[in-house]
């Protein structure tokens, strides 16, 4: 899962054996990026600001129906003809899909599972979790052809809340349930390699995007007739955007993609919020360019975040988010200290609440994962 | 006469100019002393992993260093560096030492082997004699040892020489960790030790990369289950014990699994066994 280069016949959605997949060019350069300003912000108190071409203050953000129309939401139904077209060749009773957090595996897996009218499993109910009890696996064995798009609500990391993910696999993997494709985090799938191991079960991912490509698919997103609306990096002052013109002169893509690409690891969900979030247009009426304003400035979090924050960060990833009840039950800490980490998380804008679950936001992935791996956590495989 | 000349030999004169690069020296070695001493475990303290141990194994090399480069300076410029006057201040030295400060020159030297081989740098947790605590310094005489408890225990350097040194992680983020249940003989051992394992399995604290392993030992009184297993940073070892040892009881008192008990006579007999190896302790 070494670095590759880029190349720019290279089709979109691709889908790929784990072990194909690789991090963009620039990645491990982005982390040494990513550790230098949190050094500097924790020596000096606030990182330095880097010099712009547009300042910030001539911005403003963009009303929401402007936003919706040049960035709509992801649409994963090519994702999920890739996963279909790899599924085709694949006799194995259990297939797993995985993407990191925010990087569409339930929804590729369940348009999958629409278009080939298999049906998905219900996940369990927190309290058939927290009691042990295998009655939810019981109700999977009347099926020939399923699919479970998000595994992560399996189960609960504690000695109840892994019994009936433990049966469950036991039986999906020796045949016993059928077919099944399971749609899971790459977090929770990382723990579960490690609980109940997994090994031998084909797992399949979205290849990472290089910056070129995620200037060919940002550009087809906003483009509705013609030409791609010109938007420029306030950073360096050259347009971000790949028009077709560029493409057959073979100009080279504006580097600042390739460090979005590199700083998101190459996940297109991570990158088209950050896509969404910088997006801004100039105060003044007589301009209509687009700015990206830098790209990379998120929510960080630093050097010095405390242990309990840590394994709140690092239990709401293995779960793909939780409830504040469920948290506080697979904490080694009482609910009250628990809700007093997630509040002050809250503060810092690093966790958001998600259908009723706290997530880790898109724009902190990045520092929160690098923060994690250095502390010698559990990370994820991509 | 001729004695008095030989003596006056030995020394080099030492005029003003001689005394102001003595002072400017001294005051230079002091000064990077405290700033590299103070600079290394500041940055240390804020790391994490293996980057932590790696600055603090610094500390002591640096300081090393920095004594070395003074001597290597100071020395030449007080005594003619001629080979009978080496010999002659080395006895002279050896003859104070000997009489007088054996223990504490003792200590230096064991200081300076303890910065080359390094049994114990900063951040690792170690047993010396009865003391187990965190490395906080590695001082030129003694090295600083954090107990539990917040006690400093200041353990002179020459317990190197004929006390074993105990280090549990070793200048690495690895240090296994025990909880032990004591259970009584009437259980099934096959499930207890699987639910020990996902216990372990399910601690926030536990690292991933390292074997986790339940251990049965039969004894008179019932079964004695260990479980061996790594945190993911060594000064998470009493939570995570406490951690493993609370829910493990949760677990198996939920599965009606019994704690042992010793019957009355054992019991006294273990009273009176301690309360004679106490009493031997005190004559």
């Amino acid at each position: 899962m070494g670095e590759q280069p880029s190349s720019a016949d290279t089709p979109l959605w691709e889908v790929v054996e784990l072990d194909q997949f690789h991090t963009p060019e620039q990645t491990q350069a982005s982390q040494w990026r990513r550790s230098l300003r949190s050094a500097s912000k924790w020596l000096v108190g606030k990182s330095a600001a880097e010099q712009q071409v547009k300042e910030e203050s001539e911005l403003r953000a963009l009303p929401e129906v402007r936003l919706a129309h040049l960035v709509p939401p992801i649409d994963w139904s090519f994702a999920a003809k890739a996963l279909a077209q790899q599924l085709e060749s694949c006799e194995a009773p259990v297939i797993f899909f995985i993407t990191p957090p925010h990087s569409g595996h339930t929804s590729v897996v369940r348009q999958w599972a629409e278009e080939h009218h298999v049906a998905c499993l219900p996940p369990p109910t927190l309290n058939e979790l927290a009691k042990g009890g295998t009655e939810w696996v019981e109700r999977c064995i009347n099926q020939q052809k399923w699919a479970v798009p998000a595994l992560e609500r399996h189960f609960l990391r504690h000695t109840q809340g892994i019994q009936g993910i433990r049966e469950f696999l036991e039986r999906a993997l020796s045949g016993r349930l059928g077919q099944g494709v399971i749609g899971c985090d790459s977090w929770a799938y990382a723990y579960l390699q490690q609980v109940i191991g997994i090994d031998g079960a084909p797992v399949f991912t979205l290849q990472s995007m290089e910056g070129e490509q995620l200037s060919r698919y940002f550009a087809a997103m906003a483009t509705h007739e013609g030409q791609p609306p010109g938007v420029y990096s306030t950073r360096t002052g050259k347009q971000v955007l790949s028009d077709s013109a560029s493409k057959q002169n073979g100009k080279a893509p504006n580097k600042e993609l390739q460090r979005l690409a590199a700083h998101c690891r190459g996940h297109i969900g991570l990158a088209w919020h950050y896509w969404r979030e910088r997006l801004r247009e100039p105060k003044a009426e007589d301009e209509e360019a687009l700015w990206l304003v830098d790209a990379l400035a998120e929510a960080e979090l630093s050097a010095d975040t405390g242990d309990i924050a840590t394994l709140v960060l690092h239990a709401l990833l293995l779960h793909g988010g939780l409830d504040d009840h469920a948290l506080g039950d697979v904490l080694p800490f009482s609910h009250h200290e628990a809700l007093n980490a997630r509040l002050a998380l809250q503060r810092k804008g690093i966790i958001l609440s998600c259908e009723g679950r706290w997530q880790i936001t898109p724009l902190s992935y990045a520092s929160v994962r690098q923060l994690l791996a250095s502390r010698n956590y559990l990370v994820d495989p991509l | 006469m001729e004695e008095q000349q030989k003596y006056a030999r030995l020394f080099n004169d030492i005029d003003s100019q001689t005394l102001i690069t003595l002072g400017v020296v001294l005051l230079a070695t002091i000064v990077l002393i405290i700033v590299s001493q103070r600079g290394l475990n500041w940055i240390g303290n804020r790391m994490h992993g293996q980057v932590r141990f790696r600055i603090f194994a610094l500390v002591p090399m640096t300081r090393l260093l920095i004594l070395m480069t003074a001597l290597a300076i100071i020395v030449p410029t007080i005594i003619e560096p001629s080979l009978r006057n080496m010999v002659t201040v080395m006895g002279a030295l050896g003859l104070a030492i000997g009489f007088a400060m054996k223990d504490y020159v003792s200590s230096l030297i064991a200081g300076v082997v303890s910065a080359v081989e390094l049994p114990y740098r900063p951040g690792d947790w170690v047993q010396i004699e009865d003391t187990y605590g965190e490395v906080k310094h590695v001082g030129l005489r003694t090295v600083d040892i954090q107990t539990p408890d917040d006690d400093l225990v200041y353990v002179p350097h020459l317990k190197l020489w004929d006390h074993a040194v105990y280090n549990a992680n070793n200048g690495g983020t690895s240090l296994q960790c025990v909880a032990s249940f004591y259970l009584h003989p009437e259980h099934e051992a096959g499930w207890v030790r699987k639910a020990l394992r996902d216990v372990a399995l399910t601690s926030a604290y536990l690292k991933f990369d390292k074997p986790i392993i339940v251990v049965a030992e039969e004894k008179p009184w019932g079964t004695h289950y260990r479980i061996r297993a790594y945190p993911v940073d060594p000064r998470q070892q009493f939570l995570f014990i406490t951690d493993l040892t609370l829910r493990g009881k949760k677990v198996l008192s939920a599965a009606g699994v019994q704690s042992a008990m010793l019957p009355p006579d054992a019991a006294l007999d273990t009273r009176n066994a301690v309360g004679s190896a106490s009493s031997r302790g005190n004559d």
